[in-house]
């Protein structure tokens, strides 16, 4: 019985193609809308993972605080950072680097490039190690030479020909420096530094001679364990105060971040990007319903003397409703089946533009099935309901 | 031949009411007693009230007032789909002027339509309508669409459809009236058949010549029975 009926629902869909493609429509562009909200918060989620898979739980972020309803200046050096590790009881390792842009160029070749300009214990911290070459040594960066290690990117980006970039001397910011070392590439970034794309140097160096007050410092501490991070970002905070000599009244010149909460902050703004997607795809969805709906009071009006006919030999009124709703729930069911596969045929082509990161999940097309289902009945079934109620007489009068 | 009384009306009255609220009388007080194999003919002028009677026979329309027993069963105050569905499918069957076959369906899915409707398996109803389709002489025309067949054999189709649930009624709202002589005809030698099968046949017509194969004519005006006599040949 139950076949029968959705063979007679296809017959007569078919029966209308252009109309049953065009209210698939709504359905097809929601399907595929959820399946990549699903893809694109999957694909935030895991970028912010990958961006601070190098974050120990103990690490505690201080930044330099440009400007930001505090005086301008901030005092905040990276020479600070071997201050707290000898002050502080909590803290295990301190390391400091300045960061800012430069210009940097070999030959012809030129690029605006990172510059990160740290102590020696940088290197360790951030898992840095080299391919060629050497670190840069104590007596380096207490004389303030130019000389810098390059990332893997930056090396391709500077030497786009192969050319042994060791001993080479590059201009950064106008001044020559000599490259006596490459990384191995790291491939994720540390916070919020590219550390491919970066040229190392004494921060010596990079704050006196290149970037200036052009850089922006960041500390990246180590607590003695995570149950103290807490404690240690206190404690620092006292510190830096101290040593910036600020006043009761004043707030701090530097922002301080831990691991936990910095996470939190990026997985939080993936997030909001979802809900705001998932809004979009909910609101797509809805339009679509109503479009459905929309026809099929359209097709109900249509086949007003069919139903008188079917009522006529005996077609009960559930007959009837379970007829006109089949039919939204194919239309609606076929859109989302076809959403589901433009959609899931959309991510590798988005992946490939490099906006994004997407990653496809099972969430995404099963929950874009069991809503286009649902769009089905819920806007098929007052249409097919009052098709269900009509008078056979006056049904079967009207032409 | 046993003189059971099939249907019984007992002073119907219907009437229908226009958007202003108006009331429009278009049955005033039917009596009427019809036995099990009668060929009645309902006759009378336009608007006297022919097909509003044969609709509240079918079970289509709910009457106003008054009694209506179905072999013995008031079901004039029934207003339950459920049981008013299951008459119209089990007990009638109804064949119209303009034949009103699904035109997306072949001669077989049309004629097996409510024997659907009646929970039968797809085997048992397709062999069903072919065996009538068959015996009707549309065996050739089963896979065929309304449109790609005549106006008389679209209407023994829908003959067959009538007959697929076996009812003890047939119900006929001018058969021959969008047919050509010949296939008029031959719709009225089907239904002179039905009297040895036992079935009761209530025809609406205006056409003396298609009346006369009844056993029985009834006219209407004003939605009152004016005359009602059986033929000379007829066996009452």
């Amino acid at each position: 019985m139950l076949i029968e009926i959705i063979k007679m629902a296809f017959e007569s869909l078919l029966a209308k193609k252009i109309r049953s493609i065009l209210s698939m429509l709504g359905i097809i562009i929601g399907v595929s809308t959820v399946i990549a909200v699903f893809a694109i918060g999957q694909g935030a989620q895991q970028a912010v993972n990958a961006q601070f898979e190098g974050l120990s739980a103990k690490t505690i972020m201080v930044m330099s605080m440009r400007g930001r309803g505090s005086t301008s200046s901030t005092k905040l050096a990276v020479g600070d950072a071997k201050i707290l590790k000898d002050k502080g009881q909590h803290i295990e390792l301190a390391t400091g680097a300045i960061q800012g842009n430069a210009s940097v160029s070999y030959g012809s070749t030129s690029a605006s490039l990172s510059v990160i300009g740290s102590d020696l214990d940088y290197y360790k911290i951030s898992n840095l190690e080299l391919s060629a070459g050497r670190l840069i040594t104590e007596d380096e960066l207490s004389n303030n030479d130019k000389v810098a290690i390059l990332g893997n990117g930056a090396t391709e980006t500077l030497f786009p020909e192969g050319q042994n970039p060791l001993g080479a001397v590059v201009t950064i910011a106008g001044k020559k420096v000599e490259i006596v070392g490459v990384f191995k590439e790291v491939g994720s970034s540390m916070g919020p530094m590219r550390v491919d794309d970066s040229v190392f140097m004494p921060y010596t160096t990079a704050q006196k001679t290149i970037l200036g007050n052009g850089g922006s410092v960041m500390l990246n501490i180590q607590a003695d364990s995570v149950d103290n991070v807490e404690l240690a970002t206190e404690e620092l905070t006292n510190i830096l105060r101290e040593e910036h000599k600020l006043k009761e009244s004043q707030e701090n010149d530097f922002r301080v971040m831990d691991a936990g909460s910095m996470v939190g902050a990026a997985q939080e703004s993936a997030q909001l990007m979802s809900i705001l997607l998932t809004l979009i795809a909910a609101i797509t969805l809805l339009v679509s319903g109503i479009g459905i709906m929309n026809v099929m009071f359209v097709t109900v009006a249509e086949r007003t003397k069919e139903i008188g006919i079917a009522k006529a030999i005996g077609g009960k009124q559930g007959d009837i409703l379970s007829q006109f709703l089949l039919e939204s729930v194919i239309l609606s069911t076929v859109g989302g089946i076809i959403g589901i596969i433009i959609g899931q045929a959309a991510i590798p082509i988005i992946s490939s533009f490099n906006l994004m990161t997407l990653a496809s999940s099972v969430t995404g097309p099963l929950l874009g099935f069991s809503f286009s289902v649902l769009v089905g009945v819920f806007f098929g079934f007052y249409p097919a309901f009052k098709a269900s109620r009509l008078d056979p007489v006056d049904a079967l009068r009207s032409e | 031949m046993e003189n059971k009384i099939e249907i019984k009306l007992e002073n119907v009255h219907k009437s229908y009411y226009l958007a202003n609220k108006e009331e429009v009388p278009v049955l005033n007080g039917i009596d009427l007693e019809i036995k099990r194999g009668e060929f009645v003919a309902i006759m009378g002028e336009s608007g006297g009230g022919k097909t509003t009677l044969l609709n509240i026979i079918g079970c289509l329309h709910p009457l106003s007032r008054g009694m209506y027993y179905l072999t013995g069963e008031n079901i004039g105050n029934v207003r339950d789909d459920f049981t008013l569905a299951f008459i119209r499918n089990k007990k009638m069957g109804f064949i119209f002027q303009q034949f009103n076959l699904f035109t997306r369906l072949s001669a077989l899915k049309n004629v097996a339509l409510p024997a659907l409707y009646a929970g039968k398996e797809k085997e048992e109803r397709e062999r069903k309508a072919k065996k009538l389709l068959e015996d009707i002489g549309l065996g050739d025309r089963l896979y065929h669409r309304p449109t790609e067949l005549s106006g008389g054999q679209q209407q023994r189709v829908a003959i067959c459809r009538a007959l697929i649930n076996d009812p003890d009624i047939i119900l006929a709202d001018e058969p021959t009236g969008a047919l050509d002589s010949k296939s008029g005809l031959e719709v009225m030698d089907i239904f002179t058949g039905f009297k040895k099968q036992e079935r009761t046949v209530i025809m609406v017509t205006h056409t003396a010549e298609v009346a006369k194969y009844a056993d029985r004519i009834i006219y209407l005006r004003d939605g009152k029975v004016i005359s009602d006599n059986y033929q000379l040949h007829s066996n009452y």
